[in-house]
């Protein structure tokens, strides 16, 4: 008699005698684990593939097209931001502002995409940019490769969710992210869609016990999604200067609710 | 008598000194360093620790720290619960002017460290005091340190020959997001008091009497929570801003021979200038801690990242704040993570004793910052004997370490602080003075 | 085949509890109830630890058709009295939990395999003859082991492992649909420089894939295992179409066949993604396939028509890598020696296939003998380093 194999809990040895359950908690996050992984690894080519076309822009002088592309280029980056930032040295390449150099913008360090997001806008030039171009596709090549080859700590992942919402708490709420290009609401979405994917893939697991926090979160994050949807556009978001007071508030409070909420998922899993 | 800057009072009992216990451990600070296993010492005089908690019920406006020493005061000296680090341009453009204003410096340090009455004058003229301690000044526990930054040496060519060996501009350290306008110096002063208007009025005094010498750059105010002790007398490392412990390792500042060893520039080997005999380097670090985002962070996740137990400040693998790692025991950082921040800024190695350092921190809260959170953290002060070796090395071993997530250093500066003036008629710097009239410089 | 010593007990993991969860190479455990029924007249019950349980299998059945025994580590010893090669599968559902082929004509070969309670089904021969009843009884021997790791270990792994899977094997779909395209737009030249390469996803995942008996039975199968071997109506997959194209080197039929390759290998995809990622998914596989690779069909000459065993092995390899490397930080901290172990065994191995690669075996149908050999004892010492890996590393079922 045959048993459909979805019966079969293994392929291999699994013992269990005196019927004690086996871990099914921990077992359940393989899944959200191996999903999210997917999700990070179709968004990293994708960023791959934009960062390719937005360097070329650069280098080929064309500072309307590069301009176009600089803000949905970055989409990717900040949404894989909790993988993204394990490797600190690309991260610091790749993203740092002008604020973590001595020099600031004229300092030769700062590279990557805020070096170039100066050189277009405030600027208005793509004059130099050419080595800080091939320096940025070069990091994200690495990147890409990088990630390819890491196996992702469960912890890591869950605690990416309220990270990307401290992220956002930290500079796009305060319009300091993309400082010369004023373009802090495309990060600011791609963190929140970031954040809002790790939680969606490990809610099923917290639902049953955690009701009511559930409900909350899931609240939080509508009103977030609402109020920045408010400012959407038919190629991106409007920029950061037209994010009025009021709404401002609102997503700040809302943020910093869900990156104390969400500060407690992993405890909530088990995960240290 | 070297280390004569314990603290006296006049009219306050002496705290007696068995209901304090001698803390020789483990602790950490924000970007400092930790000791090695250290010889315990004896108590002598009252054997407070540099990091102790203040105690709250002994502070007294009435209680003097001495000026004249071998060394400045305040570095050794017990920490009382208000600090402040001014760093200022100075003008001074030959040696005479220079050594004018050390002695100037010096009139104002002594008479609000030691106390007095500030004259009084005619109505019409604006007043000698600024009044807000009242009419008379009690000294209230204040030192005040004087030391020179790599600018003021750099910029004189009277001084250059005569810069001590480490001393050296502030470089960026990879986590560093280092604002000009709080960093370096031509010199700073550190002042510590039980409250703060006792620094604050001490500072304008300096002001308005040397205001053609000093312009301020930046400054900084701190303090630190006063704690009771323990009902047996124990006194525990105060707490920063992170919640933790801070100070736990810190070397003994009344072993004097740990100090002669650690902290202060002289003995039979040193290769400093004389006139730098019985300073030391001091290294201010401006480092703003991103709180909100900590105290979202779990306790398990805090103490791994810091390598101790929160409340308690024990190490992991210990039970007392005290007490001493075993990392030989843990060489795969299973216990104590490998990249944990003790862990890092003191590996207890037998290499790693002589990259110790001596830590006087205090915690600090300004304002808010443009995204809506608190602009709060730690004014880091270090003190050693070799610059490179001692904060250099360990902010260095800390580079990439987890709390960098937390933390971000973003002004502050390298100084060498003058030695003590021996006694009354001696001033801060004089043989520095001295030797930038002599002329041309000689190595002495 | 994988041996399993349950007395090595490693003092790195401490065991708060009796549940214990470990691979033997070839084991595969299905969580039971611990039900247990004996059923009478066909039954051979074996109670002794230690003792072989002996079946054969005859060109029609095996003999006997019902066994029972209890449950933990069993040895059967397999004689094939038929008169062609066989395989000896235990199944439950179509889940192999472990098996042994290419068994040759008159020969036996033994089986070591670790059980749980429940009951199974095994294979007798001709994919066509009926499979015989293997019941495990709750025993206490089974009772006394130690767990080595934890769940959360293996999170991250499996996790990895399955993102893994699901990206070879739609790449195996892309690929066999391009041969497909080409076999039907009766391009010989194409399909035939595409063949070798569109196998290499499926092999890198072959040592979790072949376990899914029923779509291995058409996706990959030998022809020796059918009545009529190459003219089997029965016979499909891969194979099929390697004959049909450099062999007969004619595309007659293969239409059909090809679609059908994309078809199943769709049904893979859906049954990878369905299927639950378990620590002993990697603990065992990657010992276990090895041990069939060095024992069972590396001995054998397989021609490959194509020239495509040694790509064939390549990919192999890499995929057994894929799970060494994703083990590794898992093993290391329990068990160093093993790591390296398994390290110098797998390089060795990689770099006997790159000699091969470069030789003259790379340019013809089979692999020369004497290559062959050595090529077994790398894979054999390779699988016998991979086979500590249950003991080493097997995990509590309970998850502490």
């Amino acid at each position: 008699m045959k048993r459909h194999f979805m019966a079969a809990t293994a392929l291999a040895a699994l013992l269990c005698y005196t019927g004690a359950a086996y871990a099914e908690e921990d077992s359940k996050l393989v899944e959200p684990l191996a999903a999210y992984k997917s999700f990070i690894a179709d968004h990293t080519e994708k960023l791959l593939d934009n960062t390719s076309k937005f360097t070329e822009a650069v280098k080929a002088g064309d500072i309307a097209k590069a301009k176009a592309l600089y803000a949905p280029t970055r989409m990717d980056y900040e949404t894989i931001e909790p993988i993204a930032e394990l490797f600190s040295d690309l991260d610091h390449t790749i993203d740092a502002r002008a604020d973590d150099f001595e020099k600031k913008e004229q300092d030769p360090k700062f590279s990557g995409f805020h070096r170039i997001e100066h050189g277009l806008w405030s600027e208005n030039s793509t004059k130099g940019l050419e080595a800080y171009a091939d320096q940025l596709l070069a990091d994200v090549k690495d990147l890409n490769h990088r990630i390819e080859n890491l196996t992702f700590p469960p912890e890591t992942v869950v605690g990416g969710a309220a990270a990307l919402m401290e992220e956002v708490a930290a500079t796009k709420i305060s319009g300091e992210e993309d400082r010369y290009s004023h373009t802090d609401l495309w990060d600011f979405k791609a963190n929140f869609d970031g954040s809002k994917k790790i939680y969606d893939l490990v809610k099923p697991l917290i639902e049953k016990d955690n009701a009511d926090f559930v409900k909350k979160v899931d609240g939080d994050f509508k009103v977030v999604d609402e109020t920045l949807a408010k400012y959407k556009t038919a190629d991106g978001y409007e920029l950061y200067d037209k994010l009025s007071e009021a709404d401002r508030k609102v997503l700040a409070a809302k943020v910093n609710a869900l990156a104390t909420e969400l500060s407690t998922l992993r405890g909530k899993l088990g995960l240290n | 008598m070297a280390h004569d800057h314990k603290t006296e009072t006049s009219a306050v009992d002496s705290v007696d000194a068995s209901r304090r216990t001698l803390l020789l451990g483990l602790g950490v600070a924000a970007g400092g360093a930790l000791a090695s296993s250290l010889p315990v010492k004896a108590e002598t005089g009252d054997g407070k620790q540099v990091t102790d908690a203040p105690e709250s019920h002994i502070a007294d406006v009435k209680q003097r720290v001495p000026f004249y020493g071998v060394h400045q005061a305040g570095i050794v000296t017990p920490r009382p619960a208000n600090g402040m680090i001014v760093s200022f341009d100075v003008i001074a453009e030959t040696p005479a002017d220079f050594d004018l204003m050390l002695r100037k410096l010096t009139e104002r340090i002594v008479f609000l460290t030691q106390g007095g009455i500030p004259p009084v004058l005619d109505r019409k003229l604006p007043p000698s005091d600024s009044g807000i301690l009242g009419p008379e000044i009690l000294p209230d526990n204040l030192t005040i340190t004087v030391g020179l930054g790599n600018s003021m040496f750099e910029t004189r060519p009277w001084l250059n020959p005569l810069k001590p060996r480490c001393l050296q501009r502030m470089t960026q350290f990879k986590n560093d997001a280092l604002d000009a306008e709080l960093c370096h110096g031509d010199l700073s002063l550190q002042f510590c008091a039980n409250t703060a208007d006792t620094n604050i009025h001490a500072l304008r005094d300096i002001l308005k009497n040397l205001p053609e010498y000093l312009v301020p750059r930046w400054k900084q105010e701190g303090n630190v929570p006063t704690v009771l002790p323990e009902p047996d007398g124990t006194v525990h490392s105060a707490r920063n801003f992170l919640g933790f412990r801070d100070g736990s390792a810190n070397p003994h500042s009344g072993d004097d021979a740990l100090m002669d060893e650690i902290v202060w520039i002289g003995g039979k080997d040193h290769d400093e200038h004389e006139w730098a005999v019985g300073g030391t380097y001091q290294a201010v670090r401006i480092i703003r801690n991103f709180v909100e985002r900590w105290d979202r962070t779990p306790l398990g996740e805090q103490e791994r990242i810091i390598g101790r137990r929160k409340m308690s400040g024990a190490p992991m693998d210990a039970a007392k704040e005290s007490d001493t790692p075993d990392y030989a025991k843990d060489p795969d950082g299973k216990v104590t993570r490998l990249d944990a921040h003790i862990r890092l800024a003191n590996p207890r190695t037998a290499e790693t004793r002589k990259n110790l350092i001596l830590r006087r921190p205090f915690n600090y809260s300004n304002g808010v910052t443009k995204n809506g959170q608190l602009d709060q953290g730690l004014l880091f002060i270090a003190y050693q004997s070799d610059l490179e070796k001692g904060f250099i090395a360990v902010q260095t071993r800390l580079d990439g370490e987890p709390l960098e997530e937390y933390i971000k250093p973003i002004g502050g500066g390298y100084f060498f602080v003058l030695p003590g003036a021996r006694e009354a008629g001696d001033y801060l710097g004089r043989k520095l003075a001295e030797a930038a009239a002599a002329g041309p410089p000689t190595r002495s | 085949m994988s041996e399993f010593d349950p007395g090595k007990k490693k003092s790195s993991v401490p065991s708060s509890s009796l549940m214990y969860l470990g691979v033997a190479g070839a084991a595969a455990l299905v969580l039971a109830g611990g039900v247990a029924f004996y059923i009478a007249t066909l039954n051979t019950r074996h109670e002794k630890t230690g003792t072989a349980v002996a079946v054969a299998v005859t060109s029609k059945a095996c003999e006997p058709n019902s066994i029972s025994v209890p449950a933990g580590e069993r040895t059967f010893e397999i004689a094939n009295k038929s008169e062609r090669p066989v395989e000896w599968e235990i199944l439950d559902g179509v889940m192999v939990i472990a098996e042994r082929e290419n068994i040759a004509p008159s020969f036996k070969q033994t089986l070591k395999v670790r059980l749980a309670p429940g009951t199974y089904e095994v294979t007798c021969g001709l994919l066509s003859n009926p499979r015989g009843t293997l019941h495990v009884t709750p025993s206490e021997e089974a009772n006394a082991q130690t767990p080595r790791a934890t769940m959360r270990n293996f999170l991250g792994p499996l996790s990895e492992y399955k993102f893994y899977l699901g990206r070879q094997s739609i790449a195996a779909v892309r690929a066999a649909q391009d041969l497909a395209d080409a076999i039907k737009a009766g391009d010989l030249a194409k399909a035939q420089s595409l063949y070798v390469a569109a196998r290499q996803p499926y092999k890198r995942i072959d040592p979790v894939v072949h376990r899914f008996s029923d779509l291995q039975n058409t996706i990959d199968p030998v022809a020796d295992y059918f009545e009529k071997r190459e003219n089997d109506p029965a016979f499909l997959g891969y194979h099929r179409i390697e004959r049909g194209l450099f062999v007969t080197k004619n595309l007659d039929g293969l239409g059909p066949v090809a679609d059908r390759l994309v078809a199943d290998l769709k049904m893979l995809d859906e049954r990878l993604k369905a299927m639950k990622m378990t620590p002993d998914v990697l603990i065992g596989s990657a010992g276990n396939f090895t041990s069939q690779l060095s024992h069972d069909r590396l001995p054998i000459q397989n021609d490959s028509y194509a020239n495509g065993a040694i790509s064939d092995l390549e990919a192999n390899l890499d995929g057994i890598g894929k799970i060494v490397g994703l083990l590794r930080p898992v093993v290391q901290p329990v068990n160093p020696d093993l790591a390296q172990k398994i390290d110098a065994t797998f390089s060795a191995t990689k770099d006997e296939i790159a000699k091969q690669k470069s030789g003259a075996a790379a340019a013809s149908p089979s692999i020369d003998p004497n290559q062959r050999k050595e090529l077994v004892t790398a894979l054999t010492n390779l699988a016998d380093a991979l086979n500590e890996l249950p003991s080493a590393i097997g995990i509590n079922s309970n998850g502490t």
